[in-house]
């Protein structure tokens, strides 16, 4: 119900003692109005430390945090109307589900009528209705994980709801039950929605757009689809798909203005819309292509072109589909490449690839290199 | 395999067993018996616990001791509790405050009496005098009111300390998302308090209030030196009476019955409370 924007934010924890630590630099960041966004990245890169900026329990060292456009930087979390859904389910023990639900309104001073109606339409949403009256001590994790969810999103005026990882005590069967169940209370109030993690699977399914940190950076704030499609360095290349992309360091070569890279005696041409971006002085460039891209065929091309020959020392089974794992030719170059699960190859055998120049993306100093 | 829990427990239960059982089955034979010296013991019965019930000294220092453990409790836990909601979280504080908590409870019971003798002492001690100056004639040695708010004070002076470091502890163990959420659902101090730290420390607090409870119960060295039980018998406690019965008065039977009766008073008090306790709030116990 709100657009939620982080300013220039830094953050140093133990500033000016000997432990200090740079926990997020220069970060700026939009969420729409009613959005689900995703803040994704690995383990200390800085992912709650901005959460919690966001939510006012943590005073950012530099910059402002602004809702609809105005300044909250200052003020505490009661007053951002921002709920929080923490790693481990916070629950109010000595109170049942109904008691922890309207604890914040009550709080806030509503009448227990009004409270009444909101507790039902929630736990109604929420499909909590048969346990309002238990004790959470009763409940599992998943419940409880709900149960907290519910109480974030109780005030009529929550503008804005956070996730910290909310699925790590959740067990993997029921996760997909309880992310269903976020995200239908997401769209149905229109809250926006910040959600964080360290899987990019739960991040891809819940989230319209997704922040990806590193190294208390913001590397990337983009759709799934382009994250995937066009990452904008090596890292997030990496980082987004599983396995990877296929990130191989190569020269450059030029012909005819066409532009190829030069992986050992191979040459792959490259996407005609960067040519001209490209300066062939470049060092330390790489070139990136996803494994499902790769096209693999075992007979010998003959005189096709730009088939690059190279020989298979690993085949991993996926069920639905297969990894094999190749060294180029003449190099030591290793590429990742999917084929069909039932795709005839063992390990060993020599393969011919092709990198459709479409699927290809050129990285200068792991930055991406995009048609003008 | 599944005797292997019993094998670790056993040097404790032989230390127990030595220290504790063996002496309390003496006890139980004495109780039955009439012990004086210079005569042969002979089989008394249940008489020894029956003249103990009826005796109005043992009335008296059992209502004495009931109520002096009640308003020990009722001082130490809310005062231990509110000062361990206070103290320091982290820096430099803690180590602090730790250590001048630990300082009372570092000092032996008896040491203890000796010290607050000195203090109010009529002639040389500090405690007088300021009240002489307030227009008070405070004398432990004279004034019943004087003796008992003196005992209690020793004792909250004593023992507050550990509450304090129970609460603490289980306050510190609280994780800091509580607090957090907290935060966000817009809940007072007060309401933080009632809803995050109480309940998630009543684990801790019943052990607080147990030890208390039974520490109090068994209170003997402090009021034996201060006052030695007086004036008259105003500060005479249970275990004052107990040893005056056995050692002061050679009834060694009848000393025995005492603490055998003594002994399941502070045990059903224990249980009671305990019980009490753990079905304070509702969802009691589960996850603590």
């Amino acid at each position: 119900m709100s657009e939620i924007e982080a300013r220039d934010i830094r953050h140093v924890y133990d500033q000016g003692t000997e432990d200090e630590t740079v926990a997020i630099e220069h970060i700026n960041l939009t969420l729409e109005d009613g959005s689900a966004n995703a803040l994704l990245g690995p383990s200390g890169c800085g992912k709650t430390t901005l959460l919690q900026i966001i939510s006012g329990l943590l005073q950012p060292t530099e910059g402002q945090v602004l809702i609809d456009g105005e300044d909250v930087t200052d003020k505490p979390p009661a007053e951002r109307d921002i709920a929080q859904v923490f790693q481990f389910p916070v629950i109010y023990d000595s109170m049942d589900v109904y008691g922890n639900l309207a604890f914040p309104l009550r709080n806030g001073g509503v009448d227990e009528a009004e409270i009444e109606d909101r507790v039902h339409k929630i736990a109604d949403l929420l499909e909590i209705e048969d346990i309002l009256h238990s004790s959470p001590a009763n409940l599992g994790p998943e419940l409880n994980q709900l149960v907290a969810l519910g109480r974030g999103i109780i005030r009529a005026d929550t503008s804005a709801i956070l996730f910290d990882e909310p699925m790590t005590d959740v067990e993997p069967s029921r996760k997909l039950t309880i992310r269903r169940r976020v995200k239908e209370a997401q769209q149905e109030f229109g809250i926006t929605a910040l959600y964080v993690t360290h899987d990019q699977h739960e991040a891809l399914t819940f989230a319209e757009k997704v922040a990806i940190m590193k190294d208390g950076k913001l590397v990337q704030y983009d759709t799934g689809e382009n994250l995937y499609q066009n990452p904008v360095n090596t890292f997030i290349g990496h980082f987004i798909g599983s396995p990877g992309m296929n990130l191989l360091n190569c020269g450059l070569a030029r012909e005819n203005g066409a532009a190829y890279a030069q992986l050992g005696p191979h040459s792959v041409p490259l996407p005609s819309g960067i040519h001209s971006e490209i300066d062939s002085s470049w060092t330390d460039c790489q070139v990136g292509i996803r494994p499902s891209s790769i096209a693999v065929q075992v007979a010998d091309p003959k005189d096709e072109t730009h088939y690059v020959p190279a020989t298979v020392n690993q085949v991993e089974m996926l069920g639905g589909y297969q990894i094999i794992t190749a060294t180029l030719e003449e190099t030591d170059v290793e590429v990742k490449a999917r084929v069909a699960h039932d795709f005839a190859i063992e390990e060993g055998v020599n393969v011919w690839l092709s990198f459709p120049p479409a699927d290809i993306r050129f990285f200068h100093q792991q930055q991406a290199v995009s048609a003008a | 395999m599944k005797q292997r829990p019993w094998l670790f427990l056993l040097p404790a239960l032989l230390l127990v067993s030595i220290s504790a059982f063996i002496p309390l089955i003496t006890v139980m034979n004495y109780s039955q018996l009439t012990l004086l010296p210079g005569t042969q013991p002979y089989f008394a019965g249940l008489e020894n616990f029956a003249t103990i019930l009826q005796d109005p000294d043992f009335q008296g220092a059992l209502w004495r001791q009931c109520l002096f453990s009640f308003l020990v409790l009722i001082t130490e836990i809310p005062l231990g509790l509110a000062l361990a909601v206070c103290m320091p979280k982290e820096g430099i504080g803690v180590g602090v405050s730790l250590v001048l908590l630990g300082i009372p409870l570092l000092i032996p019971w008896n040491v203890v009496g000796i010290i607050w003798r000195v203090f109010t002492r009529s002639d040389i001690g500090v405690l007088p005098e300021v009240f002489e100056w307030v227009g008070y004639g405070y004398n432990v040695s004279k004034f019943a009111g004087d003796a008992w708010w003196t005992v209690l004070a020793m004792d909250i002076w004593h023992w507050t300390p550990l509450v304090i470091l129970i609460c603490y502890a289980g306050i510190q163990a609280i994780p800091e998302e509580y607090y957090m959420a907290a935060k966000i659902d817009r809940a007072s101090p007060w309401k933080t308090f009632r809803y995050v730290t109480l309940p998630n420390i009543r684990g801790v607090l019943i052990i607080a209030v147990l030890l208390r409870l039974m520490d109090s119960f068994k209170i003997y060295s402090e009021p034996f030196v201060l006052t030695g039980g007086g004036p008259g018998s105003t500060t005479t406690f249970l275990s004052t009476y107990t040893s005056r019965m056995a050692i002061g008065g050679f009834q060694m039977g009848r000393g025995a019955a005492t603490s055998l009766i003594y002994f399941f008073i502070v045990i059903l008090l224990s249980f009671v409370l305990y019980i009490i306790m753990l079905n304070l709030g509702q969802g009691a116990g589960g996850d603590q």
